[in-house]
């Protein structure tokens, strides 16, 4: 009897001072396309997503943050399951994964169970419409057509083509180029395609023999880029300039398709190869090579972003001793600092109004930053085409 | 107009032709056994995978990845082909879920191998542009018709001359009356799963050639796959090749004369048009009649 005591005794103790070795411990929940059709997206977010977390918890002595990532397999419902699973596990907040369609019901999931949800992998304009007071991203479509309308201006082209995907994001944005740049006089012609097509030919066909514009822009993802190029490629249309948005001036699609890609523009953060200007960027760039033995990928830096604000967010509820009584999404209204994406702030529906991309050029192997002039690492050129 | 309506037309030939390509092993599979191997796009993709292999990691010829593939892929067809011969009872409906859970499986292997990174072929000769008069195409675009074309010829044949092709017909029409005329049931489905599995592997190291892969094409390959064989109507190959070309003319006139939006859209409404009109398909309701 004595012996089950003393037993029962230790467990109990053992267990008491287990809790107290994690009292610092905090759980941060993610779901993330892990596999599915937004896999590739998805892997690369977790992969900025951890090493966020692995550098905070270095530089940090009082708070350690534990991840526990759930893949939503690319659908939402699964993404809400996840959400619920996390906040019953502890999770004092949620980094959401990719797509508007996918982040719209997780967020609002997470809003319901009164938890913090940040995102950087969703654009659309109504994710910040619905009030939710618990809901952050860092980039928007904003964002994204200042950068590429900043370019397409400077170029002062007489007409553009527009082939943009039918989801939601790319459409988006297509649709606000089109807007602000038929306001500024130029003729804007938008091919609409289903993300199920594999033949570009036909369209890039129309954009050579009807529409004679003088710029290519592609909203869309990688595969289409990959399809819209090479049909580019074979049919020539008279334009001078291929532009894209997300995911396109990456060493990665520099690396797999270098025939495609001389010359191309797409939206970036970084040039290539990688000049970090302050420390924290260096760390990030080291941290990444040697965790995967590669070149930081487009996603992986806007997942680091959202991560470490989210996690400076958290100290600074836990240093106030509002973390666990709802204080996080006020300490994540008082972030007001440069990042590698440049500066970031929320405003009252959780937007970052301050995001802004850059553009970067494709050249041998190389990403240059063309545009705007502050962030240029060098000069455009144009006329610029890939064959 | 006219340049691009023929353009349209062209692209829509070779677009189809591949359509016809990966439709072809479905068809086989549906018509002999009954049972729609909604595996079947996974192992186009599998194939696929195969090619990037030997080109992408040992810097070969994508086309020399052909015996790979269909060693790779055989293997895989006969342990499905084991599988759904255990299953005792609704073979047709439990087939179909048996399929659908292999195709997630292969679908996630290959992502776990391979990661979701867009592949496809890096050979300047495929990716040059060919032009016949006023339209163009990709190299491989045009290998990958020639392809189709000879395996739908060397299907019907081996369907109309071999012993086997003539065993895999009689199983189809009556399978007890086949095992009356002493074939083996078990052995000609194996057969023609085996034979499928080698046209996924042509179509699969054809579409490498010509087009973008990456994990999760292959359910939507499956989609197609099967749009076409019901198009075309049970047991009718040169039909699996025309309803092909007709989908892939219809999607690509929808892009020209419409929207690139309404593309799939297209398909789908010839599709349904068809199985309200033609219940047994294009050429399998003209089979019966004649």
């Amino acid at each position: 009897m004595l012996r089950r005591t003393v037993a029962a005794a230790s467990i109990a103790l053992a267990t008491l001072a287990g809790s107290a070795a994690r009292a610092d411990e905090i759980l941060v929940g993610a779901h993330m396309p892990l596999t599915g059709s937004l896999a590739r997206s998805g892997q690369a977010f977790d992969e900025g997503m951890r090493v966020a977390i692995q550098m905070f918890n270095a530089r940090s002595d009082k708070h350690k943050i534990r991840l526990q990532v759930i893949d939503d397999e690319s659908t939402p419902a699964k993404a809400v399951s996840a959400v619920e699973k996390l906040v019953s596990d502890g999770a004092v907040a949620v980094v959401g994964g990719y797509g508007s369609n996918i982040i719209g019901p997780a967020s609002d999931a997470s809003n319901r169970l009164k938890t913090t949800y940040i995102t950087a992998g969703a654009v659309s304009d109504e994710l910040t419409v619905r009030g939710l007071k618990t809901f952050f991203r860092i980039n928007n479509n904003a964002g994204y057509q200042r950068g590429i309308g900043t370019l397409l201006e400077a170029l002062k082209p007489t007409s553009v083509s527009i082939l943009a995907s039918t989801k939601e994001a790319p459409a988006l944005l297509a649709k606000g180029l089109q807007k602000d740049l038929s306001a500024k006089g130029v003729k804007v012609t938008v091919h609409e395609f289903d993300p199920a097509i594999t033949d570009f030919k036909p369209i890039i066909n129309k954009v050579k023999l009807q529409d004679r514009s003088d710029i290519l822009m592609m909203s869309a993802y990688e595969n289409d880029y990959v399809g819209i190029i090479r049909a580019a490629k074979v049919l020539k249309p008279p334009v001078k300039l291929v532009v894209g948005a997300w995911s396109l001036a990456t060493p990665k699609m520099s690396a797999e398709f270098p025939d495609l890609m001389n010359n191309v523009v797409g939206t970036s953060f970084l040039p290539y190869p990688v000049e970090m200007k302050d420390e924290e960027g260096k760390r990030f760039a080291e941290v990444y090579k040697t965790t995967y033995n590669k070149e930081i990928e487009y996603l992986s830096t806007l997942s680091f972003v959202e991560t470490t604000i989210l996690a400076e967010a958290i100290a600074r509820a836990a240093e106030a001793g509002t973390l666990k009584a709802g204080g996080l999404p006020d300490a994540m209204r008082q972030t007001d600092r440069e990042t590698l994406l440049g500066p970031v702030q929320f405003d009252a529906t959780g937007d970052n109004p301050r995001f802004a991309v850059a553009m970067g050029q494709h050249r041998a192997g190389k990403v240059v930053l063309v545009s705007p002039p502050a962030s240029a690492t060098g000069e455009i050129v144009y006329p610029g085409l890939p064959w | 107009m006219t340049d691009l309506v023929l353009q349209a037309l062209f692209s829509g030939l070779l677009v189809g032709s591949v359509y016809a390509l990966v439709a072809l092993g479905l068809a086989l599979s549906f018509g002999a056994m009954r049972i729609i191997n909604l595996a079947h796009g996974e192992l186009v993709l599998l194939a696929a995978y195969c090619a990037y292999v030997v080109e992408g990691r040992l810097g070969l010829d994508p086309y020399l990845a052909i015996p790979l593939a269909l060693l790779v892929v055989s293997a895989v067809c006969a342990v499905l082909f084991l599988m759904i011969d255990r299953i005792r009872e609704h073979r047709e409906l439990n087939s179909l879920i048996l399929t659908f859970g292999v195709g997630i499986i292969l679908t996630n292997a290959i992502l776990l191998i391979f990661a979701s990174d867009a592949r496809t072929t890096a050979s300047a000769t495929l990716q040059d542009a060919t032009s016949v008069g006023p339209v163009y195409a990709m190299n491989g675009e045009v290998v990958a018709f020639g392809v189709s074309l000879a395996l739908m010829v060397a299907l019907w044949w081996w369907l109309k001359t071999s012993w086997y092709g003539r065993a895999v017909r009689a199983v189809s029409s009556n399978r007890a009356a086949a095992k009356l005329m002493g074939i083996s049931p078990v052995r000609t489905e194996l057969v023609s799963f085996l034979v499928a599995g080698a046209l996924a592997s042509f179509a699969g190291v054809a579409l490498y050639t010509m087009s973008v892969v990456q994990p999760a094409l292959g359910h939507a390959l499956t989609v197609k796959a099967f749009i076409v064989t019901v198009l075309a109507g049970v047991g009718s190959i040169p039909g699996v090749f025309l309803a092909a070309i007709l989908l892939g003319v219809t999607e690509a006139l929808t892009v020209t004369l419409a929207s690139s939006a309404l593309q799939e859209l297209a398909g789908m409404v010839l599709f349904l048009l068809v199985l309200f009109l033609l219940p047994n398909g294009l050429f399998g309701a003209r089979a019966r009649r004649g």
